[in-house]
C-alpha cells in the first residue's frame, strides 16, 4: 500500500500547527456539546423516571380542597397557602376509605415543620406524619432499626424515624437508633433510620423525620384532622369506580350534596404521573432542539474552518500541481487531512463530552438527585457522523475546485 | 531530432466570450543541450509561451512536439505526468512551501513519482549539495536569504532529472551578487548537459544564454546566437 498521501497530509497539517489545532478544537467542541447534552438528557430522564416510580399506579389520594375551586386550580393552591385550613378530613373518613372493598391499605398523612434537638445540635426539620402501614402503600426502606408499630401509633407513643441525612446531621457517624431527640421540645425515641431516597420534586427526602401520624396530630400539631389520606387499591382496573364510590361516601360523611362544594378531592396517582410525564416530554423536546441547534452551530463552524483553510491554500495546490501532482493526488491529500482532523477532533470531542457529562453528574448528585452517568452510543455516532460528513464535504469540495484550476492560475492566488 | 518543436503555435484566452490573443504563429526548434533565453518586454507573451512549453498551460492552435511526441492535445493528468517527469521550474518568486524544511521542499516533486523513500532522500540531498546547500537541509524558507531560496528552487527543479529546466525571471527578486550565483549555477548545469530555457526581459540576463528568442506582441521577432556571451564566474566561490 502507498502511504504517501497520509504522509503528505501529516506534513501539511504539522506545517500549519495553529490552524490544525484550531480546526481540531472547533470540531471537538461541536462533538462535545452534542455528547454532553445527550448524556445530560439521559441523566435527567433517569431522574424523572425514578420519581415517577414512587407514584404507584395503584394509589389513590384524598386531599383537602377549598370548596368551590377546581382541585388543581390556582384558587385552591392560593387558598391553602394563605391560611384557609380545611379541618374536615378525619379518622372517620380514613375508616370509610379502609372499608371500601377495593382498598387494601390506607393511612392518614400530615406535614409540618419543627425544631429538632439532640445534645448541642439544633436543626429545623420537615415532619411527615405517616401511618404504621406506610410500607404497605408505598416504597419506604429502613436502613437500620424499624418503622413504628400500630400499637405505637394508636397509643400516641413518641417515636421517630429519621431521614438518612437528618440522622447524619444530628448524630454524625453515631447510630441514632435508641437515642432520644427533642422535637418541639418533646422527647422522641428514634426507632429507625430510613434508607437514602434522594430528592423528590425538589424536596430532599433524606432531611425529614417520619412520625406516627396520630402522634404528630395530637402531640406536635394539636389537631385531629389529616391533610391527605393515601390508599392502595387491589384491582387497578376498578380504580375509576373506586374513586367515584369514595367521593360519594366522603360527601355523605361531610354532609355535602353539591359536588361543587366538596372540601376534598380524590385523585389517582396515575393523573399525577401523567402530568409529570408531560413535563418530561416537554423537556425531551427541548433537549432534541438543543442538540439540533448545537449540531447546526458546530456544523457551520467546521464548515467555515475547512472551507477557509482549503481555500487559502490554493497557492499550495497550484505549486504542487506545477511540480507534477495530479488532481487525484491533491484530492487524496486533502481527504486524508480531513480524515486526520475528524478523527483527532472526534477523540478529543468524545473525551471532553464524557468529562463534561461527568461534571454534570457530580453536580446533580451533590444536589441529591438520583442522576445517571451514561454517554449514549447514539450520541457518539450522531456527533462523529455529522461532523465527519461536514468535515469531508467542506474539506474536499473546495480542494476539488482548486485542484481543477490551471496550476499557474492557482499559483497566482498567493 | 529536436527536443522541442513548435509549429504555428497560437494561444488565446477566452474570458466571458472576449477573446484575447496572446501568441500568434510561433515556429521554432530547440535542441537538446541548448541554453535559450526567451526575451521580450512585459506583456509580450513570453511567460505564456514558457507555461505552454512547460506543460503548465495548453495551446489553442498549432502543434507542439516534445522529444518526438506530439503533446498538443494532452489531458490534464497527462500534462501533470509530463511536468513530473520531463521539466523543472525556477520561478521569480521562488515559490517554496512555507514552514516546510528545505529538504522536504526539494523532495516535493519526487513524491508524485514512483520511487522508494530512500531514493527520494538521496536524490534530494545530492541536488541540494550541487547548489551548495548541504548545511541548510533542516532550515525553513523564512530562515534563508533570497539567493539561498532560489538555490533551493533550483535544487527542486533538478531533483527529478528533467529534460528541460525552465527559469522564469530567476534573478528578478535577487540582489546582483545572488543573481550572479544563480546564473552561474544555470550555466554550469548547461555545461553538464541540461537543456535550459530562461525567460527574462533583461538583455544582460538573456546574454548569459547561448541563444535568444525575441518575443514582441505574441510574435517571434528574432532568433539569434549570443556572440558576446556573459559568463558568470567567480560567484560560485561566494556560495561556499
Amino acid at each position: 500500500m502507498n502511504f504517501t498521501p497520509i504522509r503528505l497530509a501529516y506534513n501539511a497539517l504539522s506545517a500549519q500547527k495553529t490552524r490544525t489545532i484550531l480546526t481540531i478544537l472547533g470540531m471537538s467542541i461541536g462533538i462535545a456539546v452534542v455528547i454532553t447534552i445527550m448524556a445530560a438528557g439521559k441523566g435527567l430522564d433517569y431522574m424523572v423516571m425514578g420519581q415517577l416510580e414512587i407514584f404507584s399506579p395503584n394509589t389513590i389520594t384524598v386531599e383537602v380542597k377549598v370548596p368551590a375551586t377546581k382541585k388543581t386550580s390556582n384558587d385552591n393552591a392560593m387558598g391553602i397557602a394563605t391560611g384557609i385550613t380545611i379541618t374536615t378530613l378525619k379518622d372517620k373518613d380514613l375508616d370509610t376509605v379502609l372499608k371500601h372493598p377495593n382498598v387494601s391499605a390506607a393511612y392518614g398523612f400530615v406535614m409540618g415543620q419543627a425544631v429538632v434537638k439532640y445534645q448541642n445540635e439544633t436543626k429545623t426539620s420537615l415532619l411527615f406524619g405517616e401511618g404504621y402501614n406506610l410500607q404497605e402503600v408505598e416504597k419506604f426502606a429502613i436502613d437500620s432499626g424499624r418503622l413504628f408499630t400500630q400499637d405505637e401509633e394508636d397509643s400516641l407513643t413518641q417515636v421517630a424515624v429519621l431521614g438518612s441525612k437528618m440522622s447524619e446531621l444530628l448524630f454524625g457517624q453515631e447510630n441514632a437508633v435508641g437515642k432520644t431527640v427533642y422535637i418541639k421540645g418533646k422527647p422522641f425515641r428514634v426507632v429507625g433510620v430510613a434508607a437514602k431516597r434522594g430528592a423528590v420534586l425538589g424536596m430532599d427526602m433524606d432531611k425529614m423525620i417520619v412520625l406516627p401520624a396520630k402522634t404528630m396530630q395530637r402531640r406536635i400539631l394539636g389537631i385531629d384532622y389529616y391533610q391527605e389520606i393515601i390508599a392502595k387499591v387491589i384491582d387497578r382496573t376498578q380504580i375509576k369506580q373506586t374513586v367515584a364510590d369514595l367521593e360519594q361516601s366522603l360527601r355523605e360523611n361531610h354532609d355535602i350534596t353539591d359536588p361543587n362544594k366538596d372540601d376534598f378531592a380524590v385523585n389517582t396517582m396515575e393523573e399525577a404521573a401523567k402530568m409529570l410525564s408531560s413535563v418530561v416530554n416537554g423537556l425531551t423536546l427541548l433537549l432534541v432542539a438543543l442538540v439540533c441547534v448545537s449540531l447546526l452551530v458546530g456544523g457551520v463552524g467546521i464548515m467555515n474552518i475547512m472551507y477557509v483553510s482549503v481555500t487559502e491554500r490554493t497557492y499550495e495546490i497550484g505549486l504542487r500541481k506545477a511540480l507534477g501532482a495530479k488532481s487525484k493526488d491533491i484530492l487524496m491529500q486533502f481527504l486524508f487531512e480531513a480524515i486526520i482532523l475528524t478523527v483527532a477532533g472526534g477523540i478529543f470531542g468524545i473525551i471532553s463530552g464524557a468529562l463534561l457529562a461527568l461534571v454534570i453528574y457530580f453536580i446533580a448528585t451533590s444536589y441529591n438527585y438520583t442522576w445517571l452517568y451514561s454517554v449514549p452510543l447514539s450520541s457518539i455516532f450522531l456527533a462523529i457522523g455529522f461532523s465527519a460528513a461536514i468535515g469531508l464535504i467542506f474539506g474536499i469540495y473546495p480542494a476539488k475546485k482548486a485542484a481543477s484550476l490551471n496550476p499557474m492560475e492557482a499559483l497566482r492566488r498567493e | 531530432m529536436a527536443l522541442i518543436e513548435v509549429v504555428d503555435l497560437d494561444k488565446e484566452y477566452v474570458n466571458e466570450e472576449v477573446v484575447t490573443p496572446v501568441l500568434h504563429g510561433l515556429n521554432f526548434k530547440i535542441e537538446k543541450g541548448e541554453f535559450v533565453a526567451i526575451m521580450g518586454p512585459s506583456g509580450s507573451g513570453k511567460s505564456t509561451l514558457m507555461h505552454i512549453l512547460g506543460f503548465l498551460d495548453k495551446l489553442s492552435k498549432g502543434k507542439f512536439v516534445f522529444d518526438g511526441k506530439d503533446v498538443s492535445t494532452l489531458t490534464d493528468d497527462e500534462l501533470a505526468e509530463m511536468r513530473s517527469k520531463s521539466v523543472g521550474f525556477v520561478f521569480q518568486a521562488f515559490n517554496l512551501l512555507p514552514r516546510t524544511t528545505v529538504l522536504e521542499n526539494v523532495i516535493l516533486p519526487l513524491i508524485y513519482t514512483k520511487m522508494s523513500e530512500k531514493e527520494r532522500m538521496s536524490k534530494s540531498k545530492a541536488a541540494l549539495s550541487s547548489v551548495g546547500l548541504d548545511h541548510r537541509l533542516q532550515f525553513v524558507p523564512s530562515q534563508l536569504s533570497g539567493g539561498e531560496k532560489q538555490r533551493v528552487a533550483i535544487a527542486r527543479a533538478l531533483v527529478n532529472e528533467p529534460a528541460v529546466i525552465f527559469a522564469d525571471e530567476p534573478t528578478g527578486n535577487l540582489d546582483s551578487k545572488s543573481g550572479l550565483q544563480v546564473m552561474q549555477i544555470l550555466q554550469e548545469l548547461n555545461e553538464e548537459g541540461h537543456t535550459i530555457i530562461l525567460v527574462t526581459h533583461e538583455k544582460y540576463t538573456a546574454e548569459h544564454a547561448k541563444r535568444i528568442l525575441r518575443i514582441r506582441d505574441g510574435e517571434l521577432v528574432g532568433d539569434e546566437i549570443v556572440n558576446n556571451r556573459q559568463i558568470a564566474n567567480g560567484a560560485k566561490e561566494l556560495i561556499k
